[in-house]
């Protein structure tokens, strides 16, 4: 014979007794007002929690929500943003580095009598040979080499930065899995 | 389109329709916007919660294998975020701290006069909001949302046994609140 208590009343509502127990519940029901009416008010309470009506969201929910989305969607993560300002700003100050040598160079070794004795278009012409020259020498033999060597390293850490970011990026959406 | 499955909404989604992602969030906004405003008994911050949970299953949507359905999947993220909401506003008090074995008494919330004045349909509708945030949210889940207990145990991380007591240590307070009161009148 089985303890008639809460628990046994509520899995006898969710039919969660054997046969055999249902039986004795029922019995125990028959034979106990006070059981009787402990077991309609559950009885009632459930039927009334099935009527529970659902709140609702403001009518823009929706609309607004959706805006969002596709706002968020063209957006360039802080993160990505972050990394590329930061190799735009290292490629740019590399190519200032080397336009500012390159001047320095052009200046020293060029003749202390050009603005006295030549026109600008002379000078011009001279500086601008200058330039040649000196791309000519960056880019040949062991400069080409040099400058070969700089831009590998910069693709592999910049490659090294981006596969670590969109390992981050993976493990964030892992994350949002596991919620 | 209104009758196609969550999966296969989702994947039309995958497939870069976007706003057909807006039939999800139509399908389950009112369900889980109720679930939110008993949990955290706010309807702004409900309302705010439910937009932060579509947003972040739209982001992971990706990773949604579908070994569960989409709603348990769905109503998991709302409940954690939910929980998220309460810890940041302090007000976690039983959520992280006590097991299911937590104590509470629904009939201290109310005086009698207070439960003779009420209608039975009023009085059920806020005692679930008195209910503390894991009972309320497994009342709504279960009735509202016509989750399986399987389900819920799932969604809340908890076991089908715990799941179960709640469920009915829940009933069991609401039952106490109606034979004290001179609602009880209308079961017979």
């Amino acid at each position: 014979m089985i303890q008639i208590n809460d628990e046994i009343l509520n899995k006898y509502l969710d039919g969660e007794l054997s046969r055999e127990e249902a039986e004795q519940v029922k019995s125990a029901l028959r034979n106990s007002e006070e059981l009787q009416r402990k077991f309609n008010a559950l009885e009632f309470i459930n039927d009334k929690l099935y009527d529970i009506k659902e709140e609702e969201v403001s009518p823009d929910f929706t609309n607004d929500l959706m805006k969002r989305i596709l706002k968020n969607r063209f957006v360039v993560p802080k993160q990505q943003k972050y990394f590329i300002v930061s190799i735009a700003s290292f490629i740019t100050l590399l190519c200032l580095v080397i336009f500012g040598f390159s001047i320095s160079a052009m200046i020293s070794s060029s003749p202390s009598s050009i603005g006295e004795s030549s026109s600008v278009v002379n000078s011009i012409t001279y500086m601008s040979d200058g330039i040649v020259k000196l791309v000519e020498k960056v880019f040949s033999g062991q400069g080409l080499s040099i400058v070969g060597s700089i831009f590998s390293i910069i693709i592999i850490i910049s490659g090294y930065f981006f596969f670590e970011m969109q390992k981050r990026a993976k493990a964030n959406l892992g994350n949002g899995q596991q919620l | 389109m209104r009758n196609l499955s969550d999966q296969e909404i989702i994947d039309s989604v995958r497939k870069g329709n976007d706003s057909d992602y807006s039939i999800i969030v139509d399908r389950y906004k009112n369900k889980a916007f109720s679930m939110l405003k008993r949990m955290l008994k706010n309807e702004f911050d409900a309302e705010e919660v439910l937009q932060d949970c579509f947003l972040k299953a739209f982001k992971s949507l990706s990773s949604f294998k579908g070994e569960s359905k989409f709603s348990t999947w769905f109503y998991r993220i709302v409940y954690n975020t939910a929980l998220t909401k309460l810890s940041s506003k302090k007000r976690m008090t039983e959520t992280q701290m006590s097991s299911v074995e937590d104590h509470f008494n629904l009939e201290s919330e109310y005086g009698s006069d207070e439960i003779e004045k009420e209608d039975v349909n009023q009085l059920i509708h806020d005692t679930i909001s008195k209910l503390p945030e894991r009972y309320s949210a497994i009342i709504t889940m279960f009735y509202l949302n016509e989750m399986t207990i399987e389900e819920i145990s799932e969604a809340m991380q908890l076991s089908v046994s715990n799941v179960k007591v709640m469920l009915h240590r829940s009933r069991n307070s609401m039952r106490d609140l109606i034979l004290k009161s001179k609602l009880v009148e209308e079961l017979r």
